[in-house]
């Protein structure tokens, strides 16, 4: 701390906001008891084993501390100047990993040194995000421009495809939560209308039947088509000619013996009616018509694509999985199994909790891969719903102060990276804990500085003290990089 | 943004609140713990004999598990659990210490096969920590068939590790039909999913039983064996060595199957059955060898009727064709001269006349004739393993295939066995095969299985023991197929006629056989071997047209054919054809016929 007194003016440690740190490193250190938890059983009680996970999580806290240190030392410029290189060598790591890494639970994302394995796929989140935010401060980016569009694109999706072909879904999966800082740079809203209909009608595909969805859908339409239009009066005749023409249709066939049905004449009538709305649409000049009407027939063709993706593309685990979440299927031997054990962890916590080490599900190992991707049952199960609540807190407390961190850079490459930290602690938390209550599928992917394992946390921490550096020294140059 | 980020915390706490607060089912299945998986154990299928009565039946029994970890800190009333449970207060003590030291959290049985009474008991009493355990045992109502049925046990840490079905403490069929059809027999287990508390009470189904499985009862099996009919034979044999089958000809379907000294099966069924199990082995006369199936035995005179049959085929001997006998058939003289002793009877004879009389010589002839056929150029060229492939034919020298997976071979040396032993060999050198001695060896059931190939006048099924398993239509194609020796059916006629006349005519061994109008047909064998007294052995069929049983009995050290195989034989068809004997003097005196072992007792320490 002497030493950083001492060059607290050109690096900018008086500006260090350390009470986000703080919150950060209270949640290290909640996360490490909850690991002696989960680790701990009566059997092996008494006495420190370095060896056991938790003591391994000790000595991989101790590195991370140490890194976090390095990290502040360092001048931000080399951040800027680091990102491109650090993203290509990465990339490279992950290849190498395709070639020569380990496969634990069918996925060969791991890379051995001796007894230590790291997982490039953690570290390689801290080079996107250094290289998005790089890229995404050029001199002239916009997001409406198509061709920084597909760069973004690329910078997303290459890292994206290599962790896929690891056969590490969970870790790629993550490379969304990239959509936040897009979104923050003003990313067209499209997109994201896009995105919700993509999930919206992927649910649905699996949770309705096909006539009610079918409905729901173009309903959807006409109303964000009222919204965008404000025309009423036309939009009503509109659906009450569709439902007219549908009943016909049924009731014609119905009454001529063939087997049509309902989902059939309401998907004609509607598609005939995309006539007239088109007609309509020339004559008033409203273009934002052709675009439902587009996203309409691509609804359509979506629903087929899901049902063949589902039956022909995933693998069975993941179907499972998928089914599993909307409570389709339920194999309480298979897939279910976790998920229902973690709930029951979690549920029976109650307001109090168990208390620490009195956690009789967490105890007896009902919960498979639980100092790992289901830590947070310990959470809910030994410190109940105010704990929860509390660690809850915690992780919105970091992100948000993240966000703001984020919005108070004066250059957008300190932005873009604040906001992509953000984004991928969001993401990992809302899924892995959501995940652990039945709310989303099961992805292993682990919670920040909670889960056990080396190179998360200290993925986690690089990330997070890379934008706690940048933010220090934001005000104090007040310069573009330009110059170097 | 921020806004979003916290409405997504949120919709988490809402779901937290809802889960650990609201919602109290979580904390019911939880309240202080945890989900039981439970295995249903089915009960084993039950085995009949051919008319639907029980051979082996399934008793319900319970075995006391514990899981350590739940027993309750303050201790409990071992003498009570003990008085309960039936077993000494030590004993119960030294099982608990080792469920703790096997793993404290998984399920051990510290007592095995409690009844029902003492079950309903403890279930009354409760004792944290223990729960019972289904399992199935087999009663015997008729107490017979030992061998036969064989017996079922815990599985040990070996076939666990082969065969993921099984954990601990499971019961697998070791031997006879419960180990050949143990898949159809045990059924599949079941699971069920229960809330218990912290203390291992049982608070009710998960989610009402929408995940459990039921247990699938074994598959009951319906044997060919004949039970009454079985039961007398072991009568019979009782204090002989040896072993009796009985096959239905036209189906190939095992009647009686007896290997004598057999066991109470009773006896390796319950808490006794460990020392029972241990003076079974230390028995010398060995009850739990299956006689039956894996011995190996000398045919003795019995093959002359398979000689017989390949000299018709082979056209070097006719039915007519007369062979003098001057007690024995002798080649030179001094030591390379060979002599095959014969018993005093008229000579000559034709083959009816031999086989009756059961003319040493008549077949040493005939033997030599077929090994040296100059079509063959001799037995070192291609008589012997012409002739051995004959004998093949027959069942002999292989395993039949029959549905008991420990049946042996026998052994029908080829040409290279006697190859090795002498540089020049010739018909003379192995004429004690002539007479079913040498090194010929032959079960029981493949001697019964010669039988049934006369019976039907050259064919076979596989001899098996299970007639219907139910909720199949048919057992496996193997046992439907005819399996032909190479012998036309002509060359019976002659054959049969000689073994009917062992039973019928005054030159024939086996008067003592006769019942009246049940045309037995037989062969006695008299088999010397190195072990003692000349083994008793008798091979027939009956009646001659249309026959429904063929039998091989075959009794150690018993001496004559006729002194004791003969009328055993004898009773066994009378009983199965008439339903009764009526020779009750018969009966008496094999029953209290003593024959000696000293060989067995020999081996004794």
């Amino acid at each position: 701390m002497r030493n950083a007194r001492n060059n607290s003016d050109r690096l900018g440690w008086a500006k260090i906001d350390w009470k986000t740190i703080l919150v950060y490193v209270a949640l290290v250190f909640i996360g490490w008891l909850n690991i002696y938890a989960a680790v701990y059983n009566e059997a092996s009680a008494g006495g420190f084993a370095l060896g056991s996970r938790y003591g391994m999580q000790l000595i991989w806290i101790g590195i991370s501390a140490v890194v976090a240190l390095v990290i502040l030392l360092i001048d931000d410029i080399y951040y800027h100047l680091a990102a491109y290189p650090s993203y290509v060598f990465m990339l490279l790591v992950l290849l190498a990993t395709l070639v020569v890494g380990k496969e634990v639970n069918g996925a060969k994302s791991w890379l051995s040194f001796g007894p230590v394995a790291i997982q490039p796929a953690e570290f390689m989140k801290v080079a996107t995000a250094l290289a998005l935010a790089r890229y995404m401060s050029e001199y002239n980016f916009s997001l409406q421009r198509p061709k920084h569009l597909v760069g973004v694109g690329l910078l997303l999706l290459v890292p994206i495809g290599v962790i896929l072909a690891q056969n590490d879904m969970g870790s790629a999966l993550v490379y969304c939560s990239f959509l936040i800082v897009l979104y923050r740079e003003g990313l067209n809203n499209w997109v994201y209308y896009a995105l919700f209909l993509v999930v919206g009608l992927f649910v649905g595909s699996f949770v309705m039947s096909p006539v009610p969805l079918l409905v729901l859908l173009v309903l959807f339409f006409v109303v964000s088509q009222l919204f965008s239009n404000r025309n009423p009066r036309e939009s009503a005749v509109w659906t009450a000619w569709v439902g007219f023409l549908s009943l016909l249709i049924y009731g014609v066939t119905e009454l001529a013996g063939w087997d049509v049905g309902y989902y059939t004449s309401l998907l004609v009538s509607a598609l005939i009616m995309l006539v007239p709305a088109l007609v309509y649409a020339y004559r008033a000049k409203i273009s934002t018509i052709y675009l439902y009407g587009g996203m309409f027939v691509c609804s359509l063709l979506f629903l087929g694509a899901v049902d063949y993706v589902f039956n022909e593309v995933l693998q069975l685990h993941q179907q499972k999985r998928i089914l599993d979440l909307f409570g389709l299927e339920s194999d309480l031997r298979g897939w279910g199994y976790n998920v229902n054990q973690s709930k029951i962890a979690i549920g029976s916590g109650g307001m109090w909790g168990k208390g620490f080490l009195e956690g009789t599900q967490t105890k007896y190992d009902f919960i498979p891969e639980q100092s790992t991707d289901f830590i947070f049952c310990t959470v809910g199960e030994e410190w109940g719903f105010v704990g929860s609540v509390v660690v809850l807190a915690l992780f919105a407390t970091l992100i948000v102060r993240l966000m703001k961190m984020g919005e108070r850079q004066q250059e957008p490459f300190r932005r873009v990276y604040c906001y992509g930290v953000a984004g991928v602690f969001l993401f990992h938390v809302i899924i892995n804990i959501g995940m652990t209550i039945g709310l989303m599928p099961v992805i292993g992917i682990p919670l920040p500085m909670f889960s056990y394992g080396g190179s998360s946390l200290l993925a986690f921490t690089i990330l997070f003290f890379i934008a706690v550096r940048l933010d220090s020294q934001n005000s104090s140059i007040g310069t573009t990089y330009k110059k170097y | 943004m921020r806004l979003f980020v916290v409405v997504l915390f949120v919709v988490l706490g809402l779901r937290l609140f809802h889960i650990q607060i609201i919602d109290r089912s979580y904390r019911r299945a939880a309240e202080n713990n945890v989900l039981r998986y439970e295995v249903l154990n089915p009960p084993r299928g039950e085995i009949y004999d051919r008319n639907g009565e029980f051979l082996a039946q399934s008793v319900a029994s319970y075995d006391l598990m514990l899981v350590p970890r739940n027993l309750p800190k303050e201790g409990f009333d071992t003498v009570a659990l003990a008085r309960i449970a039936g077993v000494s207060v030590e004993q119960l003590k030294k099982s608990i210490q080792q469920a703790k030291n096997y793993s404290n959290s998984r399920a051990s049985v510290v007592v095995k096969q409690m009844t029902t009474e003492a079950k309903l008991l403890f279930d009354e009493a409760g004792f944290e920590g223990f729960y019972t355990m289904f399992r199935t045992q087999r009663s015997y109502p008729r107490h017979i068939a030992g061998n036969l049925l064989g017996y079922i046990g815990q599985v040990n840490d070996n076939i666990i590790q082969k065969n993921p079905y099984y954990s601990r403490g499971d019961y697998i069929g070791f031997s006879g039909i419960e180990s050949a059809y143990e898949d159809i027999l045990r059924g599949e287990k079941g699971e069920r999913i229960s809330v218990v508390d912290v203390r291992g009470a049982i608070k009710g189904p998960y989610q009402e039983g929408m995940y459990d499985s039921p247990a699938v009862a074994g598959t009951p099996i319906t044997t060919t064996i004949d039970a009454p009919l079985q039961q007398f034979a072991e009568e019979l044999m009782e204090g002989k060595v040896g072993s009796i089958i009985a096959i239905e000809p036209s189906t190939g379907e095992i009647l009686v199957m007896v290997s004598s000294p057999t066991y109470n099966p009773d006896e390796l069924m319950g808490r006794d059955r460990g020392n029972n199990y241990m003076k079974m082995l230390e028995n010398p006369r060995r009850p739990l060898f299956n006689r039956a199936v894996m011995s190996s035995y000398p045919p003795g005179s019995t093959f002359k009727l398979v000689n017989g049959l390949i000299g018709l085929q082979e056209g070097v001997l006719k039915a007519s064709y007369r062979y003098p006998c001057h007690n024995g058939y002798s080649v030179g003289t001094g030591a390379k001269g060979v002599k095959v002793k014969c018993h005093d009877h008229i000579s000559p004879l034709n083959l009816q006349q031999a086989v009756a009389n059961s003319c040493n010589a008549y077949f040493c002839y005939v033997f030599r004739d077929i090994m040296d056929n100059p079509k063959y150029g001799g037995a070192m060229k291609g008589g012997y393993d012409n002739w051995a492939n004959y004998v093949r034919s027959f069942g002999f020298g292989g395993k039949l295939g029959s549905d008991f997976a420990a049946e042996m071979g026998g052994f029908v040396p080829d040409k290279e066995f006697y190859d090795n032993y002498y540089p020049r060999w010739n018909s003379l050198t192995v004429i004690s095969m002539a007479i079913g001695q040498g090194e010929l060896g032959c079960s029981p059931l493949q001697m019964a299985n010669l039988a049934a190939i006369i019976a039907n006048r050259g064919y076979y099924y596989i001899p098996h023991v299970v007639k219907h398993i139910e909720g199949r239509d048919s057992l496996e194609q193997r046992f439907y197929e005819r399996h032909y020796a190479m012998i036309d059916e002509k060359h019976y006629e002659p054959v049969i006629d000689g073994m009917w006349g062992t039973v019928h005519r005054e030159i024939g061994t086996a008067g003592v056989a006769y019942v009246k109008g049940l045309d037995i047909c037989g062969k006695t064998g008299t088999a010397q071997n190195p072990h003692g007294k000349d083994h008793s052995t008798f091979l027939a069929f009956a009646p001659k047209d249309n026959p429904q049983i063929a039998i091989s009995v075959y009794v150690e050290n018993g001496g004559f054919g006729s002194s004791v195989a003969a009328p055993i034989a004898s009773l066994l068809i009378e009983q199965y054809i008439n339903g009764k004997t009526e020779r009750e003097w018969l009966v008496d005196y094999i029953k209290q016929m003593k024959i000696a072992y000293p060989n067995y007792e020999k081996r004794q320490k």
